[in-house]
């Protein structure tokens, strides 16, 4: 009881000093809860939507495994409303259209489509729509070329009743007009919606009026969902269109989400866990310092007779009051961090209720888990130091703590781990298959790693006397006290340094791979791009047949290609059967993406009855130029098509494609049932580059979604998109990097406690208070660097042996980006002034008097 | 010794020349109301300058409080305190520092040395500090006459106690500063050390003309000195020329009987 007492009492002693290591504590755990909550509300709140929405049993199209996107949903047929009312215990059948395959504008042709992905959704008005949705001004679309909008859209985009707004869908392009605003109840996930009377979004959307694209049944009373679905099977006979309950669309809705959520799901917490590593590197410092100015203390209590055990015992009982504080603190803290994401989100479009936050029971306890383990597996070491403290402490001066020199087993350690995996890394370079590769790179990247934590306080003598030379050398006497400070205690500063040093790991190597991924594209697009311009649709949707027909009318063009993805399942002579796809290109894309062949050329593939195959997957199925591979698409008929060329996998674009004539294709595949182009490209009449452009882009004009961009504007694109990711990446990191930063702010702080008596005499003897600020701060900025040094250097090899792997998938070209490493080392030059702030302010505010007078 | 004639303090310039430090009417208290408590009561001083004086006095007589002010180090709540020609009561922080880091040497009773520099960093460390190169032949002389030649690469956990105490006193007397304070330089160390150190003390006033002033509670310590000052109870009490150590223990006897029975 007594050490227990004496825990709480020098837990409560030392608040000040516990402070940052809470926080740490409270960042992981709030990461971590707060990534539960907001996904666990996401799920929640859709979970809510789909039961909402879902009629007791809705029939639509047979699901087609390998759908390819024509540009028009798949429909029922017309007369199949009557057949489903005649089925007994059938009270109402809603005939719906709906489709995600339409684009819509504004007046002045801006697409008014999500720009985080979420689908724009053009439907029928009809009875089952007042579940989701009520129309909170103006009325429903009764006339024709009315519509509603969802009131989300309509005020992102200043819309209101009587604007005009265009749907453009494959089968029609027609103008409507806002007749009313239509208001969630309860969550819009993100989507533009718009609703048209149903003849209009029949012919706009399906080309027919006698189509729908599902029906939604209403059971009659005392007739269960499942009994109706048994009953409308048996009407329909056999399995040719797709009937489900409310609870099976629900569960099939949920899975899609879920697809969606649980990935992201999965990287929060991976960020969220690299925020934990991090903290465990502040926390064991804290409890080593704690430990070590407590020396005389513990030799005290060991000397009136507490045992190994108890002493020991004592510090892992204040880790454990740490973790639960900090725990709590950041369960809260994690509710609060899921509800910011929530209002994040609103503003980005997808408006989630937070009436709707979901905190499963789990959520708290799995916090306080990790908080408390964590903590506690960090005070693991220092209180086995402490116990180790010999009764003698008591006796001696202690003063500071002696330079604790880092021991001969750790450098063997050390090396060991970092040769070892560098040498994975260096044979993952050399691997054969990025398979087999992929496995050393992770090895070597945990093996370094490790390694470099090991070795971190080895190295910091060398680095920081290097860094010293360097920077601090020009400060004088101060900069040269600012050094020996970082490097009396290696331990402590390698510690420091080597949780600053693993977020900027992560960002090195992902800014070189990312770079490399830029430069290698760029270089592959300047090697094998023949196209002038390439055409795309802006969200991701095919480009419609109307939009494709004003591409080909343009003029100043030598040719123009078209180019689409067909469904197909290749049977190999092995008799594998493989779902896949082919690309199906006039022939004038081999001029405009040249692919590389390994055998054959590549516009045999073209010619009739032909296509060519990739190199990896000709090698696993064993087929050569002049196999004849069975080609089975959708429509249910089969091709035999032979090989006449096969491509390198060596490539960035394109990669594992089989390419065929989309003449041959459309052979083989009802006109209706063809896929839209999902991309085309362009070359001018050589010399008239700048008149193409122009006529290209008057001639899309009128296609809002649809983007032309000449090489140059692609490769901004590409380099854009990956920027976006990295930036992203980057800011999930910045999580783990502030913990470092308190990491460095704690270290500081507790060694200013520690060196009072040092501070009282420097400035006793003359020292100012700004020399002494600048003392501080320049030892944190030493730190900050070592740190950075340490990630560079570590982040470099992890993406250089990434670069090299993946040099076999087409990442050939190495980049490194040199400014993001700059940038790396004057932010931490930067990090490491803002992390003394608080330390320095202390050492500077310190009495000189109670400093130096003796205890 | 430079005595710089600049910005002349307001009170007789005759007396100036022969102080390195003065005080008037210094008084320190600490708290407010029922709890104040008065450390220094109006005490005036005037340390001679060339000379080792000694401040003796029980605990709690002010000793230590009267040198901290003297040495600019704590504030006093009232009075005039000079060092050389500087009135050091109205400085600020920086014109202090810059005060104690030029002209006043520190040898503290413990832990004088910063353990990340060698001995010799340590002895240059304030004119490190304010950017001056130390007078290397001033520092030889210094150096070998503490007895530390050989040992200047040595950091302090590499030497002894008394060795350690000599560093400290070499720093104090390298830059040669107006006036050295010491507080117990002694008190840590056995009697042939603390020999040594009061030796080199008191040589480097004879032969260098160095101003000391040293509080202690050892009589010995104390017999050093050319004059001793006696605290009790914030005031300056006694005072003893040329002392020896048997009378200044005969005197400390006769304050504590006195204290006692008051």
């Amino acid at each position: 009881m007594t050490v227990l007492r004496a825990s709480l009492r020098n837990f409560l002693a030392h608040k000040g000093r516990m402070a940052l290591s809470a926080v740490a504590v409270l960042l992981s755990v709030a990461f971590v809860c707060g990534t539960l909550v907001f996904t666990d509300t996401m799920n929640s709140t859709f979970d809510k939507l789909f039961a909402t929405i879902s009629s007791d049993v809705t029939v639509s199209p047979p699901k087609v495994d390998n759908a390819q996107r024509t540009g028009t949903p798949d429909t029922l047929p017309g007369s199949l409303q009557d057949r489903l009312a005649k089925v007994p215990g059938v009270a109402r059948v809603v005939p719906e259209v709906s489709s995600q395959q339409a684009t819509v504008a504004d007046s002045r042709n801006q697409d008014i489509g999500s720009s985080t992905g979420a689908p724009t959704i053009v439907g029928n008005w009809n009875p089952t729509q007042t579940r989701s949705v009520t129309i909170t001004s103006g009325h429903a679309p009764t006339l024709p070329n009315e519509a509603v909008l969802d009131a989300d859209t309509a005020a992102k985009h200043h819309l209101a009743i009587g604007d005009t707004l265009r749907v453009i869908a494959g089968p029609g392009d027609t103008k409507v007009t806002v007749s009313g605003i239509a208001t969630f109840r309860t969550t819009n996930p993100g989507a533009a919606v718009v609703y048209l009377d149903t003849p209009t979004a029949q012919q706009v959307l399906l080309g027919s009026h006698d189509a729908y694209t599902d029906y939604a049944l209403d059971a009659a009373p005392g007739v269960s969902d499942d009994q109706l679905k048994a009953r409308i099977d048996q009407a329909l006979g056999g399995h040719a269109y797709q009937v489900q309950t409310a609870a099976e669309l629900t569960a099939q809705n949920q899975k899609d989400i879920g697809s969606f959520l649980n990935p992201m799901k999965y990287v929060l917490l991976g960020f969220a866990g690299i925020a934990v590593l991090v903290g465990i590197f502040l926390i064991v410092n804290t409890f080593s310092m704690l430990v070590a100015q407590r020396t005389r203390e513990i030799g005290l209590m060991r000397a009136i007779g507490s045992s190994r055990r108890q002493v020991n015992r004592s510090v892992l009982v204040e880790a454990v009051l740490l973790g639960v504080v900090g725990s709590v603190a950041g369960i809260g803290a994690g509710i609060g961090l899921a509800v910011g994401l929530i209002k994040l989100m609103g503003a980005l479009g997808m408006h989630l209720n937070t009436a709707d936050l979901t905190i499963k029971a789990a959520t708290p306890l799995i916090g306080l888990t990790v908080g408390v383990v964590v903590t506690v597996v960090s005070a693991m070491l220092p209180a086995r130091r402490a116990g180790a403290i010999s009764p003698m402490a008591a006796m001696r001066d202690a003063g500071t703590p002696a330079d604790a020199r880092a021991g001969r087993v750790r450098a063997a350690l050390g090396v060991l781990l970092t040769g070892a995996g560098g040498t994975a890394l260096a044979l993952a370079a050399k691997a054969s298959s990025t398979s087999k590769g992929s496995g050393l790179l992770a090895i070597g990247v945990l093996l370094t790693l490790i390694g470099f934590v090991v070795v971190g306080p080895l190295l910091a003598g060398l680095v920081v006397r290097v860094l010293g030379a360097l920077t601090l050398r020009m400060f004088g006497p101060v900069g040269r006290l600012a050094e020996r400070n970082a490097l009396r205690n290696p331990r402590r500063t390698g510690a420091t340094a080597a949780a600053l040093m693993v977020g900027l790991a992560l960002v090195a190597s992902l800014s070189v791979v990312g770079n490399s991924m830029v430069a290698s594209a760029t270089t592959q697009m300047d090697k094998s791009v023949g196209a002038d311009f390439i055409i795309q649709s802006g969200n991701g949707s095919p480009i419609s047949p109307a939009a494709a027909k004003a591409v080909h009318a343009a003029g100043h063009l030598s040719h123009i290609t078209d180019r689409t993805d067909v469904a197909a399942t290749v049977t190999a002579p092995d008799g594998t059967k493989d779902k896949t796809e082919l690309a199906a290109a006039t022939p004038s894309y081999t001029d405009d993406l040249q692919a590389k062949t390994v055998q054959g050329k590549l516009i045999d593939a073209y010619a009739e009855g032909a296509m060519s195959v990739p190199e990896g997957w000709a090698k696993t199925h064993h087929v050569t130029l002049g196999t004849r591979l069975a080609v089975a698409f959708t429509s249910g008929s089969t091709a035999r098509l032979t090989v006449r060329a096969i491509t390198s996998d060596d490539t960035v674009f394109d990669k594992g494609a089989m390419y065929t004539n989309i003449a041959e294709a459309r052979k083989y595949l009802p006109a209706d049932k063809f896929p839209s182009n999902d991309m085309m490209f362009a070359a001018a009449v050589p010399g008239q580059q700048s008149q193409a452009a122009a006529a290209l882009k008057a001639a899309t004009a009128d296609y809002p979604q649809v983007k032309v961009r000449d090489q140059a504007e692609y490769k901004s694109m590409i380099k854009q998109q990956l920027d976006q990711l990295l930036n992203m990446i980057y800011a999930l990191l910045a999580l783990a990097i502030v913990v470092a930063v308190l990491g460095v702010v704690n270290t500081l702080a507790l060694s200013v406690v520690e060196r009072t008596r040092e501070i009282g005499l420097m400035r006793a003897i003359g020292l100012s208070r700004r020399q002494l600020r600048r003392m501080v701060r320049l030892e944190s900025v030493v730190i900050a660097l070592f740190g950075a040094v340490l990630g560079v250097a570590l982040g470099m090899g992890w993406g250089i042996a990434a670069q090299k792997l993946l040099a076999l998938a087409g990442l050939g070209v190495l980049s490194i980006p040199w400014t993001t490493i700059a940038v790396v080392f004057l932010g931490s030059a930067v990090v490491g002034l803002l992390a003394a702030l608080f330390p320095a302010f202390r050492a500077g505010r310190m009495n000189v008097l109670k400093a130096i007078a003796t205890d | 010794m430079t005595t710089s004639v600049s910005s002349p303090p307001a009170q007789g310039s005759a007396s100036r020349s022969l102080f390195a430090a003065r005080a008037r009417g210094l008084t320190k208290a600490y708290g407010n109301g029922e709890t104040r408590v008065v450390a220094l009561d109006a005490v005036d001083v005037d340390i001679p300058r060339g000379q080792f004086t000694a401040i003796m006095g029980p605990s709690g007589s002010g000793k230590s409080t009267l040198m901290h002010c003297l040495a600019g180090l704590d504030t006093a709540s009232s009075g005039k305190i000079w060092v050389g020609e500087t009135e050091i009561t109205k400085l600020r922080d920086k014109r202090l520092t810059r005060l104690r880091r030029d002209s006043i040497g520190f040898i503290f009773q413990a832990f004088n040395l910063l353990p990340t520099l060698t001995a010799l960093e340590n002895i240059t460390l304030p004119m490190d500090i304010a950017g001056r190169t130390p007078d290397r032949a001033w520092l030889d002389q210094v150096v070998e006459t503490v007895g530390l030649a050989g040992r200047l690469k040595h950091r302090p956990t590499q030497l002894s106690g008394g060795q350690q105490q000599r560093v400290a006193v070499a720093r104090a007397l390298a830059a040669r500063p107006e006036i050295i304070f010491g507080d117990e330089p002694t008190g840590n160390l056995d009697s042939r050390a603390g020999a040594e150190i009061l030796g080199f003390l008191r040589h480097s006033v004879d032969a260098l003309g160095q101003t000391i002033v040293m509080v202690t509670h050892d009589p010995v310590a104390a017999s050093y000195a050319d004059r001793v000052l006696y605290l009790a109870d914030g005031r300056i009490v006694d005072e003893m020329h040329a002392p020896t150590a048997d009378a200044v223990l005969e005197r400390m006897k006769s304050f504590d009987s006195r204290g006692r029975t008051s």
